[in-house]
C-alpha cells in the first residue's frame, strides 16, 4: 500500500524545487542568465526537445522505451531539409508523416513480433540512422540561401519567446488533451500500470502501444523539422546525443521508467529542466565534455529516486 | 434432477491418458526448437561461406580471408563480454562507451604525441583496470538501485564516453609507442596477432562459461532468478561481476582500436555496439537469458563480419550496413522468441 | 517403524481477513508414506508451505526428531532435513542433471576455480541411484527429459540436499503426478517405495484418492482449514473419505438460495467440444439466459483454463462455443468484450483491478463508451458513475478518485463487480468471486449474483468452496483432469449434496 510520505512528496515536487533552485543558482553567477537573449536561447533550444519528449513520455507510461528518438530526428531533419525545395513549409507534413509511419513501424514490430523495445527501437536507431546518412551523402547539407525567407516566419517571437516554442506548446497541448481527455490516454496509464489487468478488462493493449510508438515517432519528427528550421540545414548527425537529453526529460521530471504513472506536464518541466542545466553549465562556463557525464548520472539519480521500490521481491533485468 | 455422467470409465482413461500426452507433445516441440537455435546459425554460417565464396568476387582469396580474419578480432572480444550480460537476461548499452574511453586513455599512458608518459604495458594494464571499473560500478547501480540494465548502461555509457572526450580534450593524442605499430600488423601463422589475443579472451571466456559454478549459475539466474535465488545463489554478486567482465572485455576491445588506428578517440568504438549485440543474438543467444553461450556467439561473429566483408567488396554504400544488421537482428529475435501465449513484454 | 520422524503440534496459520488452518496436528513416523487429502482451499497447500518453511505458522510448533523444527526460508529447512518438491518445477532446463542437483553447493568439487565435471556426474550417479534411478546419465541437458523423469531428478535433488544427514529426512510432494501417464505413475511409486525402505518419509498431496490410497500408509482428511479425519490404510475407502471431505452446509440463507431464478429457455453461451492441448479436451455445456452455470473441479482439472478461453485470455485448439449463436473467436479478452463477455478474474491484485488507478477509474475502465461524450472522456460522469455504484453496492471508500490498492479485499470486489456489471455484458464468469472477501461483503455479491440473473445475464461460475458452487449455480458441470465427468440440474429446492459432486471430482 502506497502513502504519501513526506519522502514521497518532496520527490514527487523536486522538479519544480529544482527549476526554481537551478534559476535562482545560474542567475546568481550570472545575472544575464534571466536576460532576454538567454531566455530566448532556452526556449528556441527547448522547442525541439519538448515536442521529442512528449510522444517518447506516452511511450515510457507504457512501460516501454523509445531508443530510436534520435535517429528519427536526424532523418526527418534531413528529409525536411531535402523537401523543403520543392514544398515550401509543407515539408513539416512530410516529416511528420513520416516519424509516423517510422514509429508505427516500432509499434508494429513491437507488438507483433514480440520483440522487446529497447531491441526494436535499437534496431530502428541503426536503420533511421544509416537512412539519414544515405540521403544526405554522409554529412550536412544547407538549404539553399534563396529559400531562407520561406523560412523568415520561424524568427518571429512573442516578447522572448521564439514561435516554434508555442508551436511546440500547442503539440503539448494536443498531448496533454490525449493524455487526460481519451480513452486512449486512459487505457496507456492502465496498460503501464498492470498490462495484465488491462488485458482482462478488454483494453486493447497491442493496439494502446502501438500508438504510443505512432505518436513519439511523430513528435520526433516534428523535432527533427524544428532543427532544419532553425539550422537552415539538413544534419544527419543532429540526433545522436538527442536520445538521451529525450529520456532525460522525461525521467527528470518525474515520470517512473517503470510506467503507469506520469504526465506530459512534467516532462515539460523536465524538458525545460534539461535546457536550463544545459546552458546553465555553458553560462557558468563549464567544459562542455562534461554535459555528458552530468547528463549520464542525473538520468540514473533521477530513475532511482522515481522507482517504485517495489520490496525484496522486484526482478530488475 | 437430471445428471448426465459422460465418458464411461475405459473411454475416460484413454481421454485421460492424452490430456497428459499432450503435455509431453509441448516438451518435444520446446526440445525440437532448441536444438534448432543450437545448429542453426553454424550452418548458416556454412552455407554464407559457400554462398559468398560463389557470388562475392575476390571474397575466396588469402587475402580477403587473412582481413576477415583480422576483422574479427574486436567484435570477437566485445562478444565474449556480452554473452554473459544477455545470458543473465540483461543488456549492457554501455559497450561502445567504455571501448572509447579506455581507447582514449591507453593513448595517452603510453609514448604518445599530447604527454611524456610511457608506461608501456602498464599502461595498458592501467586504461583496462579503468574500464572495468566502471562496469563494476553499473553493476552495482544495477543491483543495488534496482534500476533495469538497459538504463543503468545507456546513463553510464553516455557518462563514460564524456569522460572520454575529457580525457584528451577534443584533440585525441596519437600513439608514438613502437610496440603498438608492431602489434598492429603482426601475424604468427598467418594469422594477425590481434586475432591471436582475441581467441585467447574467447578460450578464457569458454572456461569460464563450461568449467566454473559461476557459468553454471549465471545460465541458472537467467533462466529463473526467483528459484536460483531461494537455491542460495548469490545473484547480485554475479550480476556485478558480469558486467565487470563486459567492461573488461570492452576495455581490452578498445586497446585494439587503439592499436589498429594509432590514436586514442572515442569515435573508435562508433557502431561496434549494435553489431555486436547482432552477433550475440543471431548466433543464438536468447535476449530473455538462459539459453546460448560463447561458442554460438563466435559463430554469430563469423556471420556477420562475413555478411560485412561481403558487402565492402561489392561496393555495398558504408552507411547501409547498420540498417542491414538492423533487420537482420530483428529476424533472428522475432525467430528465436518464445512465443508463449500470455508473455508480457516491454 | 513407530518412531516419529516429524511432528507438528496445533499449527495454525492466519491472513488478514481468513483462518487457513488452525488447530492442525499431523504425526508423520520414519519410512510412511502420509497423504494429504482436502478439497481446494481445504488448507493442504498452506500447510505444506509452513512445513517446508516457505510461510511461518501463527500457532503451533514443530518438531523433527524430537528436536524443535522451525527455519525462516526453505534453504534452513533443506538444512534440518525437509524438503519439498513443488508443483511447478524448479530444474535449470539448460544445465545438466547433476548441475541441477548440485546447484549452489559446488564448492566440494571445486580444484583451483574449475569444477570436475567427472567428479559431480560420479556423485550425480550416485544421488540417482539412491531413489533407484539407475537409467538416467547424470551429464543429459534437463531440457531432454521428459515431464517425468524431470519429476524424478527434482526428487532425487531434494533427496541428496536434505538426505546428507543420518535419521531419515523429510520429503513433501504437492500432486505429483497431475500430468503423468500410468507407467510414470508406477515409477514414481516404486521411487517412493525405494526411499521410505531407507528410512525417510513421505508426504503426499493429491486430489487423486485412489492413488492417495494405493501410496500412503496412513490419510490425513482436511476440511476447512481443520482435520476432520486420520484413516489408516487398511480402513481407506474412497466414499469414506469422500464423507469426511465435505462438511456441514452452512444455510441456503447465506447464499440467497431463495432468490435462485428459474433459467429461461433461450441459450445465451454453447460450447461445443472445446479443448486446449494439455490442459482439456471435449468440453460441451449450455447457459440459458438467466442462468448459474457452476463448474466443479479441483486444481488441474481445467475448469480455470476453460474460463479463460471464454473470457478471450486463450486460445482453443480445437471445438467452437457459441454467444447468442454467433461463433465466438476471440485473440484477446478485448474482442470478448466487445461481444459481450466479461470475467471477475481470480487473481483479483493482478487481473481484476489496477491498483494506481482510481475506483472511478477501475470502474469505468470496461466501458468506457458510456462515461463519454462524442468520444471524449467526461470527468463529471466518470466521477458521477462511480458515487451511484459506491452508494449502491456499499463500496468503503473515502472517494471514487482513491486508489483501488487502498481498499479492503471485499470493497476491493465490489469495484471488480461494478466494473463488470457496468457494460452491457450478456455472460460474465465469475472466478472464485468471494476469494479473500470478508463475510459481509460475500453476502452483497452473492446478493449482486442474483441480481444479474434476474436481469436475463448468464454466469459462470467457479466457486470458491464446492458448497457456494452448488448453492448458488442452478446447473452444475463436474470436470476431472480436463474432462467433463458430469453434468446435472441445482435447482433451488433440490441441490445436490457434496457428496454427490466430490466423488465425481476425484
Amino acid at each position: 500500500m502506497t502513502r504519501r510520505t513526506t519522502g514521497r512528496v518532496v520527490v514527487d515536487n523536486l522538479p519544480w524545487l529544482l527549476l526554481v533552485a537551478l534559476v535562482g543558482v545560474f542567475t546568481g553567477i550570472n545575472p544575464r542568465f534571466v536576460g532576454p537573449f538567454s531566455l530566448a536561447n532556452i526556449f528556441s533550444v527547448a522547442a525541439p526537445l519538448l515536442c521529442l519528449s512528449l510522444g517518447a513520455t506516452f511511450v515510457i507510461i507504457t512501460g516501454s522505451i523509445d531508443l530510436s528518438v534520435g535517429a528519427i530526428v536526424s532523418a526527418s531533419c534531413v528529409i525536411y531539409g531535402t523537401t523543403f525545395p520543392v514544398l515550401g513549409n509543407w515539408s513539416i507534413v512530410v516529416a511528420v508523416a513520416f516519424g509516423f509511419l517510422a514509429g508505427s513501424l516500432n509499434g508494429l514490430l513491437f507488438t507483433w513480433l514480440k520483440i522487446p523495445s529497447f531491441m526494436v527501437t535499437l534496431a530502428a536507431s541503426a536503420l533511421w540512422k544509416s537512412v539519414a546518412l544515405i540521403l544526405v551523402g554522409g554529412g550536412a547539407k544547407g538549404i539553399p540561401m534563396e529559400l531562407w525567407k520561406g523560412l523568415k516566419w520561424a524568427e518571429f517571437s512573442l516578447g522572448v519567446v521564439p514561435i516554434l516554442f508555442l508551436v511546440a506548446l500547442c503539440v503539448f497541448g494536443l498531448y496533454l488533451f490525449i493524455q487526460t481527455k481519451s480513452a486512449l490516454g486512459r487505457a496507456i496509464f492502465a496498460v503501464g500500470a498492470n498490462e495484465r489487468a488491462a488485458r482482462m478488462f478488454g483494453l486493447n493493449v497491442n493496439s494502446t502501444k502501438f500508438w504510443a510508438f505512432a505518436m513519439s515517432g511523430a513528435g520526433s519528427a516534428l523535432a527533427g523539422a524544428f532543427y532544419s528550421i532553425e539550422l537552415k540545414t539538413s544534419l544527419a548527425t543532429i540526433g545522436d546525443p538527442v536520445t538521451l537529453l529525450a529520456i532525460a526529460a522525461v525521467v527528470i521530471g518525474g515520470t517512473p521508467l517503470t510506467g503507469g504513472r506520469g504526465s506530459v506536464l512534467r516532462t515539460l518541466l523536465g524538458a525545460l529542466l534539461v535546457v536550463i542545466i544545459q546552458n546553465g553549465l555553458n553560462t557558468v562556463a563549464v567544459d562542455p565534455y562534461w554535459q555528458q557525464i552530468v547528463f549520464g548520472a542525473f538520468t540514473i539519480v533521477a530513475v532511482y529516486l522515481n522507482s517504485e521500490r517495489g520490496g525484496r521481491n522486484l526482478i530488475v533485468k | 434432477m437430471a445428471t448426465v455422467e459422460s465418458n464411461p470409465s475405459t473411454e475416460r482413461d484413454a481421454a485421460l491418458r492424452t490430456v497428459a500426452a499432450e503435455f509431453s507433445q509441448r516438451i518435444a516441440a520446446e526440445r525440437a526448437k532448441s536444438r534448432i537455435i543450437r545448429l542453426g546459425p553454424f550452418l548458416v554460417m556454412i552455407f554464407l561461406v559457400i554462398v559468398m565464396s560463389i557470388l562475392v568476387p575476390g571474397f575466396f582469396s588469402f587475402i580477403n580471408l587473412v582481413s576477415v580474419l583480422q576483422q574479427v578480432a574486436t567484435p570477437l572480444v566485445l562478444s565474449m563480454g556480452l554473452t554473459f550480460v544477455l545470458l543473465l537476461g540483461s543488456i549492457d548499452l554501455s559497450l561502445e562507451g567504455v571501448m572509447g574511453f579506455t581507447g582514449s586513455i591507453v593513448a595517452l599512458l603510453v609514448l604518445n604525441t599530447k604527454n611524456s608518459l610511457d608506461l608501456g604495458v602498464l599502461g595498458i594494464l592501467a586504461a583496462v583496470a579503468a574500464g572495468t571499473l566502471f562496469g563494476l560500478v553499473s553493476g552495482l547501480f544495477h543491483t543495488r538501485l534496482k534500476i533495469p540494465s538497459f538504463m543503468v548502461t545507456f546513463g553510464m555509457g553516455s557518462a563514460i564516453t564524456g569522460f572520454g572526450i575529457l580525457s584528451y580534450r577534443g584533440i585525441p593524442a596519437s600513439i608514438k609507442d613502437p610496440m603498438f605499430a608492431q602489434v598492429a600488423s603482426g601475424t604468427f601463422l598467418g594469422i594477425p596477432l590481434l586475432t591471436w589475443f582475441a581467441l585467447v579472451v574467447f578460450f578464457i571466456a569458454l572456461a569460464i562459461e563450461r568449467y566454473t559454478a559461476f557459468g553454471r549459475h549465471v545460465y541458472a539466474i537467467g533462466e529463473n532468478e526467483s528459484v536460483a535465488r531461494a537455491g542460495g545463489i548469490n545473484v547480485d554478486r554475479i550480476k556485478v561481476t558480469v558486467f565487470a567482465w563486459s567492461a573488461f572485455c570492452a576495455s581490452i576491445a578498445g586497446v585494439f582500436g587503439a592499436i589498429k588506428l594509432n590514436i586514442g578517440e572515442v569515435i573508435i568504438s562508433s557502431g561496434f555496439l549494435f553489431s555486436t549485440i547482432t552477433a550475440v543474438v543471431v548466433g543464438g543467444t536468447s535476449l530473455v537469458g538462459g539459453s546460448g553461450g560463447v561458442v554460438q556467439s563466435l559463430v554469430g561473429v563469423v556471420i556477420v563480419t562475413i555478411i560485412q566483408d561481403s558487402m565492402i567488396l561489392l561496393g555495398v554504400n558504408a552507411y547501409v550496413q547498420p540498417a542491414v544488421q538492423g533487420m537482420i537482428v530483428v529476424a533472428a529475435v522475432a525467430l528465436t522468441v518464445a512465443r508463449g501465449r500470455k508473455l508480457i513484454f516491454k | 517403524m513407530e518412531e516419529v520422524l516429524f511432528r507438528a503440534r496445533n499449527i495454525g496459520k492466519e491472513y488478514p481477513g481468513t483462518v487457513a488452518l488452525s488447530g492442525v496436528d499431523l504425526e508423520v513416523r520414519a519410512g510412511e508414506v502420509v497423504g494429504l487429502v482436502g478439497e481446494n482451499g481445504a488448507g493442504k497447500s498452506t500447510l505444506l508451505r509452513i512445513i517446508s518453511c516457505v510461510e511461518q505458522p501463527t500457532t503451533g510448533s514443530m518438531e523433527m526428531r524430537g528436536q524443535p523444527f522451525r527455519g525462516r526460508n526453505l534453504l534452513e529447512a533443506n538444512q534440518l532435513g525437509v524438503g519439498m518438491v513443488f508443483q511447478e518445477q524448479s530444474l535449470m532446463k539448460n544445465l545438466s542433471v547433476a548441475q541441477n542437483i548440485y546447484l549452489g553447493r559446488e564448492r566440494g568439487f571445486r580444484r583451483l576455480g574449475f569444477i570436475n565435471w567427472g567428479r559431480m556426474n560420479a556423485a550425480g550417479s550416485r544421488a540417482l541411484s539412491a531413489i533407484g534411478l539407475k537409467d538416467i546419465s547424470p551429464a543429459r541437458k534437463v531440457l531432454e527429459l521428459d515431464f517425468a523423469t524431470r519429476q524424478m531428478v527434482e526428487i532425487a535433488k531434494v533427496l541428496n540436499i536434505v538426505g546428507d544427514r543420518k535419521g531419515g529426512c523429510l520429503i513433501l510432494l504437492d500432486e505429483p503426478t497431475s500430468v503423468l501417464n500410468d507407467a510414470e505413475i508406477r515409477r514414481l511409486f516404486e521411487e517412493i517405495k525405494e526411499i521410505t525402505r531407507q528410512g525417510s518419509s513421505i508426504v503426499f498431496v493429491s486430489h487423486r484418492l485412489s492413488e492417495v490410497i494405493e501410496i500412503s500408509d496412513r490419510i490425513y482428511v482436511f476440511k476447512d482449514g481443520r482435520q476432520t479425519a486420520l484413516v489408516d490404510k487398511a480402513n481407506a475407502d474412497e466414499n469414506l473419505l469422500y464423507e469426511k471431505m465435505v462438511g456441514r452446509s452452512t444455510s441456503g440463507e447465506y447464499f440467497k438460495v431463495n432468490r435462485q431464478t428459474e433459467p429461461a429457455d433461450q441459450v445465451i453461451l454453447e460450447v461445443r467440444g472445446l479443448g486446449v492441448k494439455g490442459y482439456f479436451r471435449d468440453v460441451s455445456f449450455r447457459v440459458r439466459r438467466g442462468e448459474v452455470l457452476g463448474i466443479c473441479g479441483v486444481v488441474g482439472s481445467g475448469k480455470e483454463e476453460v474460463c479463460a478461453v471464454l473470457c478471450g485470455d486463450d486460445r482453443p485448439d480445437t471445438g467452437q462455443f457459441f454467444l447468442d449463436g454467433t461463433e465466438c473467436r476471440f485473440s484477446s479478452p478485448a474482442d470478448a468484450l466487445k461481444a459481450g463477455i466479461l470475467s471477475v478474474p481470480k487473481e483479483r491484485r493482478e487481473e481484476g483491478v489496477i491498483g494506481t488507478l482510481s475506483v472511478a477509474e477501475n470502474i469505468s475502465l470496461s466501458s468506457l463508451g458510456a462515461v463519454s461524450r462524442r468520444r471524449l472522456i467526461s470527468g463529471r460522469a466518470l466521477v458521477g458513475r462511480a458515487k451511484d455504484w459506491i452508494r449502491t453496492l456499499n463500496i468503503k471508500t473515502s472517494g471514487p478518485r482513491e486508489s483501488v490498492e487502498t481498499l479492503s479485499g471485499g470493497n476491493a470486489q465490489k469495484v471488480v463487480f461494478a466494473r463488470v456489471i457496468s457494460g452491457e455484458n450478456k455472460v460474465v464468469i465469475l472466478n472464485h468471486p468471494t476469494r479473500g472477501v470478508d463475510v459481509g461483503a460475500k453476502e452483497e455479491i452473492y446478493q449482486l449474483i442474483r441480481e444479474m440473473t434476474e436481469k436475463g445475464i448468464g454466469v459462470v461460475l467457479l466457486g470458491d468452496t464446492l458448497e457456494e458452487t452448488i448453492s448458488v449455480s442452478s446447473r452444475l458441470v463436474v470436470m476431472k483432469d480436463g474432462l467433463v465427468m458430469a453434468e446435472m440440474d441445482a435447482p433451488r429446492l433440490a441441490k445436490p449434496s457434496q457428496l454427490d459432486i466430490v466423488r465425481y471430482m476425484m
